[in-house]
């Protein structure tokens, strides 16, 4: 049975479509068959991070609108062979997705064996998002460790739980899963950033992962490749056991102490 | 994926609305325009785009000309959303219903009041010569009888979200986040911390209190009477068991863990 995740956030800029692309790619590396589908119309930003910007020929909007099939649209990534991406139209706005047309392109998915299918949200909470989190049975709410981030975080949750499809038709709620991203145990360490207990204890929903602050994600997205593809690196791993848990691993929580330069560290400042 | 629910175009269900009551003691616009400027102090969102029910009883006897255009448009400007008029007089009805406004005829009392969903918070617009309006109830309702069974909440209250329990007690088992506005005709007990808006005696009853087992709220409100804390809840009252409750037209706030 295939399962819809969004990952949402309500406020922009915390790392929506960088988790989407390496949860996504992480669920297909593992085997699984995934979809990812950009519903940022007006802006697309998930394929140039998948690096799939100058393969674009058709749109979700495209699709929703019956202009091309969901086979012209799909592009076929380029290091896995079982995840597919649905970009996002740069010259619509939002109101041209339909809810209607979501249901059918999704259906459509469901039936074409997709086992994943990964919605990243737009930020705020209009229709963009709305469309993004309809139909989804699971939910990625990415939070940075920072009280403006928890408060639209805690919003989105408060949306779900009224506007989802399974809301309104009084089904089994959407599965919640915290997902804490731009973390720095140091700063939390200095008192400057949330701690995830402190994020945890407002949002109380269960906590899938904590992404580490780090470099690297700026390097991924430039060069076009999901951070989880960056082996060795503390983000790939953190990614990767996001994926773990989802599917139902027990993984211990990693990169959420500060650990403090030893004495020859600091005198010869060697790793 | 499911399907949706049902096939017909439209459904019809009851459903519950808060509004506040916007009390008219005249029909000036410049003087509830002043009245509404000193009384929000220019916070552009101090109303939120509520709903609001222009209570006129009191200057509708003088039978004054009211400029509904003038007045609906004035509280938009201050992102208050009129939506009914009560206490109309037969000769207004028409100019009111040319506007749009649904009529709350005030006729059936509490009934009435219930209907149009009770006033979460008494507005009161004088003059503006008068002295700056204290915030307080002008008008005591009759308390309402709480003979309903409490409302129970078992989930978080999000931001954003509104729970109002009508008629009756409001009793919350998870945490009341910041940016969430519960309201009870009743009291209100939270077991869980609890921030956001709480406003309990909503439909007028200045008997109710608010039991929180670690209190640190945005706004409280008893029976129309508010308490902001733009410094800080009281530290000393913070994150431990406190009542809140209306002393003469004060709200006051008290440990429940020193009368041990």
């Amino acid at each position: 049975m295939a399962r819809i995740i969004v990952v949402t956030s309500g406020k922009g800029g915390v790392g929506k479509t960088t988790s989407s692309a390496s949860f996504s790619t992480g669920l297909a590396l593992r085997g699984h068959k995934t979809a990812v589908l950009d519903f940022d119309v007006g802006l697309r930003n998930l394929d140039l991070i998948m690096g799939c910007e100058r393969r674009v020929v058709y749109d979700l909007v495209n699709v929703v609108n019956g202009e091309a099939t969901l086979n012209q649209a799909l592009i076929k990534d380029k290091h896995c062979d079982n995840l597919f991406i649905l970009p996002a139209s740069q010259t619509r706005d939002k109101d041209a997705l339909s809810e209607d047309g979501i249901e059918r392109v999704l259906n459509e998915l469901v039936k074409m064996d997709f086992e994943f299918i990964i919605c990243d949200s737009p930020a705020g909470i209009e229709h963009g998002a709305l469309m993004a989190l309809t139909f989804a049975d699971e939910a990625l709410i990415v939070t940075n460790p920072e009280v403006s981030s928890v408060r639209d975080s805690d919003r989105i949750l408060g949306i779900i739980q009224a506007k989802s499809r399974r809301a309104q038709t009084g089904g089994e709620p959407v599965k919640e899963h915290l997902l804490i991203t731009r973390y720095s145990p140091k700063r939390v360490e200095n008192d400057e950033m949330l701690s995830y207990q402190d994020v945890q204890e407002i949002l109380r929903i269960p906590l899938i992962g904590i992404i580490p602050e780090s470099e690297s994600v700026l390097h991924a997205s430039n060069q076009g490749n999901p951070a989880i593809h960056f082996k060795g690196t503390d983000v790939a791993e953190a990614y990767e056991d996001v994926v773990a848990r989802f599917l139902g691993e027990e993984r211990p929580l990693r990169f959420t102490n500060y650990e403090k330069p030893g004495l020859l560290q600091r005198l010869f400042g060697t790793k | 994926m499911s399907k949706s629910p049902s096939s017909l175009p439209i459904e019809i269900k009851i459903s519950t609305v808060v509004a506040i009551s916007a009390i008219l003691h005249s029909s000036d616009p410049i003087a509830i325009d002043a009245a509404l400027k000193q009384m929000t102090g220019g916070v552009s969102d101090f109303f939120e785009d509520e709903f609001a029910v222009i209570d006129v009883g009191a200057i509708a006897a003088g039978a004054t000309y009211i400029d509904w255009r003038a007045l609906v448009d004035l509280l938009k400007k201050y992102r208050l959303n009129a939506v009914a008029v009560r206490g109309a007089t037969a000769d207004m009805i028409d100019a009111i219903k040319a506007r749009g406004l649904a009529l709350d005829d005030g006729a059936g009392g509490d009934r009435a009041r219930e209907d149009v969903a009770a006033a979460s918070a008494a507005v009161t617009i004088a003059p503006a010569s008068a002295p700056a309006p204290a915030p307080q109830p002008v008008q005591a309702p009759a308390p309402h009888t709480v003979t309903l069974p409490a409302m129970i909440v078992d989930t978080p209250v999000r931001a954003g979200q509104r729970v109002y329990a009508r008629g009756c007690d409001l009793i919350i088992t998870a945490a009341v986040n910041n940016g969430a506005e519960i309201i009870a005709d009743g009291s209100i007990h939270v077991y869980a911390p609890m921030h956001g808006r709480a406003l309990a005696g909503a439909s007028g009853n200045a008997d109710s209190r608010i039991f929180g087992l670690s209190l640190q709220p945005e706004l409280v409100s008893i029976a129309g009477v508010y308490r902001t804390f733009d410094d800080g809840f009281p530290a000393e009252l913070a994150r431990q068991p406190a009542q809140i409750r209306l002393v003469g037209d004060r709200i006051d706030i008290s440990s429940l863990t020193s009368h041990r």
